[in-house]
């Protein structure tokens, strides 16, 4: 039983300890991520967050070095006038590639120390305070003791008055303990009272010297640094300095709420034009032949009415015969008709024949010959394969001597400036404004042509036409088309870029919290348009949100 | 019976003292208040420090974590601040016995932007950022 009644003291007393770790009020040390490291001597930053700009200084050696970055875009601010107040008067840095460096003898010694930043950037102007501390390079570092004792002290609260207070308590519930069992039954009440006395006495103290707010010297969690290197912390957030952000190129947009168009993502593929785009048939079988400069090649641009081949009907034996039959009757006739002719000419003057006759028969000789022509022109003349529009051979096959059947495709001609995306949607739409996205991530602007009404393996056709520059692209490719619709929804829209995903498949986004520190914000994200996705759930307004470098910032271990 | 009555109370005591005292006291006031002499008042490392500007006169008062005044023998005290679109470093120096003062030169405008450093009398230092 007495176990049991301790038992309950135990955790009574662990339980009244609780409201003292959370403590209410304000805390004011330097802001909660500030990285006040000073494990490394060398690596001694402070950093502090103005209006308009982001300012990071590291002790190096005996000169700091100052890191200037807009606060919205992260982007590394040059041509700024900064002027520190060092504990030996103003000193003013000079720029530094990205980065500018002040001569700080001062730091040579260990300690603390306090300084003002004017920072001049344009027209703006802001005064920030600084607060370096460093140590030295022979002082044992504290997050390096990893002895018994040192996880002692680090369980142990370090306010200052906390071990007499601990000691009150102990004595208190002895006492308590002591009368209660002297005094028996009837003093119990009394006993606990006495008890109780010394803990409210303890605990009202403490209370006191502890809500409210505390004014700690910024021992905020420690963060082992080694150097300039980005890692990530125990709680999953992400500690990049400024040289490593400069590397990565991070940079960042600052959120804001908007309403967009609701939007439908629809497969498609890139067709041409058909308007500017045809193909070349031969519209009888026969045996292909290159016209004087050869078949066009692939991607050669050609012309409206340009011929690209020639085609010969062949002729079958039976036909062979036939027009030789023929040839034999005509020239049979022919010069029948031409021995006619001359005798009627020689008497057409004396009147024997008549004038007409000898008109006639010279029509008639006439005729049989140009039918011997036009029988031996036959035989020879090709069909010209001419180009129907002006563009570039996009996909051809000829040979010379290959038989080709009729109304085969002998060339395919696409004019690359003007294609059309074909999209399959399940629904009928009406879009507001369409975009597209392909593989590479290339985005386009579409506007919309039209759809289909007859179904398509259960989905409606329509046609985009791509504005705009279509390099890059190829008839067949595939693509993804957002459609905007009528339908609204709130949301940050942020770049595709924007949203890392990981290895689980969850999506999320980096917050700016600090100069050098990134918070991994899992987010629930819906298609916007080509360049652009929106955050639905899990980041507001007015964050700070990594556009630029998020890939790279995940792959921080 | 009674040790277990004696134990039970104490620890029933010892858990609802401290979270009555707890939460009794009311929260603590948010950064950037007015101070008693009608400035702003913000925190410097263990103090909280008032500005007033007066014209082109600058007064700063300390206090200490509960807002008790302290003297300002002994502290020593710069000031950083924009006025009229530039920095301007103004020392201060006490004043009396509860005050730091120093001129800036040009009229201080409403409220003051910059960095007050102060000195203790102990050597240590502090900074208070008004903005």
């Amino acid at each position: 039983m007495f176990a049991r009644s301790a038992a309950a003291l135990a955790v009574a007393l662990s339980f009244s300890i609780s409201p003292a770790g959370a403590h209410e009020g304000h805390d004011h040390g330097a802001a909660p991520p500030a990285a006040s490291v000073a494990a490394a001597p060398a690596g001694a930053r402070a950093e502090v967050v103005g209006t308009a700009f982001e300012l990071v200084a590291v002790a190096e050696g005996a000169s700091l070095t100052l890191y200037l970055d807009a606060f919205a875009t992260n982007e590394p601010l040059g041509g700024a006038d900064i002027t520190v107040e060092t504990p030996t008067g103003p000193v003013k840095a000079t720029e530094d590639g990205d980065r500018y460096r002040l001569d700080a003898p001062f730091l040579a010694e260990p300690g603390r120390f306090d300084l003002i930043a004017t920072v001049a950037v344009g027209s703006e102007l802001e005064i920030l305070p600084l607060t370096l501390v460093t140590t030295s390079a022979a002082a044992p570092a504290r997050a390096a003791g990893a002895t018994a004792s040192a996880w002692l002290a680090s369980w142990w609260p370090s306010l200052p008055g906390w071990a007499l207070w601990s000691v009150i308590l102990l004595a208190g519930v002895g006492a308590g303990l002591l009368i209660g069992i002297a005094a028996g039954r009837r003093g119990g009440r009394a006993a606990a009272l006495l008890l109780a006395l010394p803990l409210a006495v303890a605990w009202s103290e403490r209370a006191e010297a502890h809500t409210g707010h505390d004014h700690g010297d910024g021992k905020t969690a420690a963060i082992p640094v080694a150097g300039e290197r980005a890692q990530r912390l125990a709680d999953g957030t992400l500690h990049v300095p400024k040289a490593v952000q400069r590397i990565f190129g991070v940079r960042t947009v600052l959120t804001s709420q908007a309403t967009f168009h609701r939007t439908m993502e629809l497969p498609g593929r890139v067709i041409p034009d058909p308007n500017a785009s045809g193909v070349v048939q031969a519209s009888v079988g026969g045996r292909l032949s290159a016209p004087p400069g050869g078949f066009p090649r692939l991607g050669a641009a050609v012309t409206k009415g340009d011929v690209l081949a020639y085609v010969a009907p062949p002729i079958q034996q039976i036909d062979v015969s036939d027009m030789r039959q023929r040839q034999g009757e005509l020239d049979q006739q022919i010069s029948i008709v031409e021995t006619r002719l001359a005798r009627y000419a020689r008497l057409v003057s004396s009147g024997a024949v008549a004038r007409q006759m000898y008109e006639e028969t010279q029509l008639e000789l006439q005729g049989l010959k140009d039918r011997r022509t036009a029988l031996d022109f036959s035989r020879r003349q090709p069909e010209a394969l001419v180009a129907p529009v002006d563009g570039i051979v996009a996909d051809a096959s000829p040979v010379a001597g290959q038989m080709a059947q009729p109304n085969a495709v002998i060339f395919h001609i696409v004019d690359p400036t003007r294609l059309w995306v074909e999209a399959l949607s399940f629904a009928a739409i009406t879009p507001v404004s369409a975009s597209a996205t392909t593989a590479a991530g290339l985005n386009i602007k579409l506007a919309f042509r039209g759809s289909g009404f007859a179904d398509r393996s259960q989905s409606i056709p329509s046609h985009f036409a791509i504005e705009g520059d279509t390099n890059g692209l190829r008839a067949g490719q595939f693509v993804t088309v957002q459609v905007a619709t009528d339908e609204r929804r709130d949301g940050v829209a942020v770049p595709r870029s924007a949203v890392a995903r990981t290895a689980n498949g969850q999506d999320f986004v980096f917050e700016h919290t600090a100069p050098e520190r990134f918070v991994p914000r899992p987010v629930r994200v819906e298609p916007l348009d080509g360049g652009r996705v929106l955050i639905v759930s899990g980041a507001g307004a007015g964050q700070r949100i990594v556009t630029q470098g998020a890939d790279l910032l995940d792959h921080v271990r | 019976m009674t040790r277990r009555r004696i134990i039970l109370g104490a620890a029933a005591l010892a858990t609802v003292v401290p979270w009555t005292l707890g939460t009794a006291v009311p929260p603590a006031r948010a950064h950037d208040a007015k101070g008693p002499n009608g400035g702003q008042l913000t925190d410097a490392g263990k103090y909280h420090v008032e500005l007033v500007g007066k014209g082109t006169r600058l007064e700063v008062f300390v206090s200490d974590a509960k807002d008790a005044p302290l003297p300002a023998t002994g502290f020593k005290a710069l000031a950083i601040l924009v006025i009229e679109g530039k920095p301007q470093r103004i020392p201060l120096q006490p004043e009396g016995t509860d005050r730091l003062t120093g001129t800036a030169p040009a009229p201080l405008p409403s409220p003051p932007k910059g960095v007050i450093q102060l000195t203790a009398p102990d050597g240590t230092v502090a900074q208070a950022r008004f903005n």
